[in-house]
């Protein structure tokens, strides 16, 4: 089937899911002028809800990054929440211990957050590689330690010292994404699309992108011709993690301000069905990205001016992936149409 | 002596979610179909068994709906994997979500979530409960603890001894020489699916409408996955998955015991032991046989080829 044909598929099922979801929505008593309103004109007019759609849009295409590379490797990275976690803990810590001299702060946190992000992928990578213990479970389940950790600082040693809320003391204004200079675009969009830049290249135009493309297709043929699977391996794997803990800083420093109980909610799902949507390209991460960014911000809404619980959302991200999921089976299969 | 008795008593309570779970994720695997949707289906289950019992007042029929709820979910599933031939890790994590997406509306949309309500309380069996140990290990618990048991023994005899249970078996293993033998792969894996699948929505409807009799959004905790990893642990051997289900019953049976032996650990650090112990267990797991167990066509979609 050729990619023009492929694309129109997948933007077929896409149109199915949407419908399927104003369906819904309807049900539940929203009017179709209503849902136009507010899903395409109230985002695209106001400055402010495009700005919240960028600020949403970039963590999820740095997760959906972080899913796609994993995917290339033919390593399910399901932790990306526990990596989120720790990669915002990590940008935290140097928030606040005010480690390192001011102006280069927040570099300093992005790094840590990478940093954090990698090191917690270590124990699963290590456990899958050395004993094949399965990492779709393992990384799974570390997201739950992460979280409980999460709750132990913000409960503990990192509760607000000023209202005694669990979240962590307030960044201050260098410790902060801020707004682009002279627009209204935070900062983290710049790192967003600066790492789709570099995945790109990575994947489909550097030397390591063609010899993982040799262990995605057939990893025991790939080791028999003198390839390092192993090494490959870990290689996406630990860029995966660094990605997802990038993605918790840009969350804690570009909307939040801070580490809170609940930042990192859907991250991770999100992730892994983005870099499934977008079939492991960089730019399609983008694309998708932006539509659950503008889902969420369109939620909202919902939430604030129909009384309808954001959970709605999900279940509506959920029907998208479903519809396009199933519609690549006539891109897989040749469907006769026996008279 | 004291802390050992109670702790040992109520482990069947912790023991029974993870036992009917696992043995409901053996029985769709046995199959080929992977399902990593256990979670979703575990919550659809904790959701559908409150709503029915607030509404009706009766909570066995509430553990009806349970499993009915989970099985009519798994449908979008089965058809997605079994017909779609979608990739069962994306299908499994997407149903997942979905669960979480629609019992958190739901529940919300039909206040349910936080209600109290009355449930099912233990067997009365007179003057046996009251033998001093045996009386409370024994007796004393409610009667899905003792169904949990008939219901494995059943499944292993369905398996083991009639047409059906090898039938699945078969389409779990060799899709392609069953297919030949006139075996239908859709047929049997559906109904693997669909079963199994309920069999964990009871689980969770047992988590809410027995144990904690209150809907709380996402109560299943994480029991889903956990169970997922029982199974590879039981090396996907039924009665052996009853152990696992006890062993991680003790696990969280303990959980709210530490701080009564008089052990300062940070709650937060008490409320990992699960999922550590369930890494343990998969790394346990990993170390032993080279088999694993699992079926041989497991994640696998079957193509039937083309006859000309």
């Amino acid at each position: 089937m050729s990619k023009r044909n492929q694309a129109l598929v997948i933007c077929g099922g896409l149109g199915i899911g949407l419908l399927v979801s104003a369906v819904t929505l309807m049900f539940v008593g929203i009017s179709a002028p209503d849902l136009l309103n507010e899903f395409i004109f109230s985002i695209f007019t106001s400055s402010r809800s495009i700005n919240a759609v960028l600020a949403l849009a970039a963590p999820l295409t740095i997760v959906g990054l972080s899913a796609a590379i994993g995917f290339k490797a033919r390593f399910w990275n399901i932790g990306i929440e526990g990596q989120v976690i720790f990669g915002a803990i990590g940008a935290t810590l140097i928030a606040t211990y005010d480690v390192g001299p001011e102006q280069f702060r927040i570099y300093l946190m992005a790094s840590m957050a990478m940093l954090f992000g990698m090191a917690w992928m270590i124990l699963p990578l290590f456990l899958s590689v050395k004993l094949r213990v399965n990492e779709i479970i393992s990384t799974l389940l570390l997201n739950y330690v992460a979280f409980n950790f999460l709750l132990h600082l913000l409960y503990g040693p990192w509760k607000d010292p000023e209202t005694f809320f669990p979240n962590s003391k307030i960044y201050e204004k260098s410790e902060r994404l801020n707004n682009v200079m002279g627009l209204e675009i935070n900062v983290s969009v710049v790192i967003a699309l600066v790492f789709v830049v570099l995945m790109t290249w990575l994947l489909s135009l550097s030397r390591f992108g063609y010899i993982l493309k040799f262990v995605y297709a057939n990893s025991k043929m790939a080791k028999s011709i003198g390839i390092k699977v192993v090494l490959m391996v870990s290689i996406a794997a630990l860029i995966s993690g660094a990605l997802s803990g990038l993605a918790g800083f840009t969350i804690s420093a570009g909307i939040d301000s801070r580490l809170t109980q609940g930042f990192f909610i859907g991250y991770g799902f999100l992730g892994i069905l983005i870099g499934f949507l977008a079939r492991n390209n960089p730019i399609l991460v983008v694309i998708f990205a932006l539509m659950m960014a503008i889902l969420m911000v369109a939620g909202q809404s919902l939430q604030v001016f129909y009384q309808i619980p954001f959970a709605m959302i999900q279940l509506i991200q959920a029907i998208i992936v479903i519809c396009v999921a199933a519609s690549e089976f006539f891109i897989q299969h040749r469907i006769n149409i026996i008279k | 002596m004291d802390f050992l008795v109670n702790w040992i008593s109520i482990v069947p309570q912790f023991a029974v979610p993870f036992a009917l779970a696992t043995l409901g994720l053996i029985i769709c695997e046995k199959s080929g179909v992977l399902n990593l949707g256990a979670e979703g289906f575990m919550l659809m289950g904790a959701m559908a068994g409150v709503g029915a019992t607030i509404l009706t007042g009766g909570p066995y029929f509430g553990l009806l709906i349970a499993a009915i709820a989970a099985g009519f979910l798994s449908l979008i599933f089965a058809f997605l994997v079994i017909v779609m031939r979608v990739n069962q890790v994306i299908s499994g994590l997407t149903m997942v979500f979905l669960a979480q997406g629609l019992t958190t509306l739901v529940s919300t949309q039909m206040e349910w979530t936080n209600k109290s309500f009355v449930g099912i309380g233990g067997l009365n069996f007179g003057l046996l409960a009251d033998i001093p140990i045996i009386g409370r290990f024994i007796f004393g618990h409610d009667i899905i603890v003792y169904s949990t048991i008939l219901i494995f023994a059943a499944t292993v005899y369905i398996f083991d001894q009639t047409e059906i249970g090898l039938r699945i078996k078969a389409v779990g293993e060799n899709p392609e020489a069953a297919d030949s033998a006139g075996v239908s792969v859709l047929y049997h894996r559906f109904l693997a699916v669909v079963v199994g699948c309920m069999l964990v929505g009871l689980a969770g409807g047992y988590l809410s409408v027995v144990v904690s009799k209150i809907w709380v959004d996402g109560m299943s905790g994480g029991r889903g996955w956990i169970t997922i990893a029982l199974v590879i642990f039981a090396r996907w051997r039924f009665w052996t998955a009853m152990l696992g289900a006890v062993l991680f019953g003790c696990v969280e049976a303990l959980i709210p015991r530490v701080a009564a032996i008089g052990l300062q650990v940070p709650q937060y650090f008490v409320l990992m032991l699960p999922y550590l112990a369930t890494l343990a267990v998969m790394i346990w797991a990993s170390l032993g046989k080279n088999s694993s167990g699992a079926p041989a066509a497991l994640g696998k979609a079957f193509v039937r080829e083309e006859r000309s």
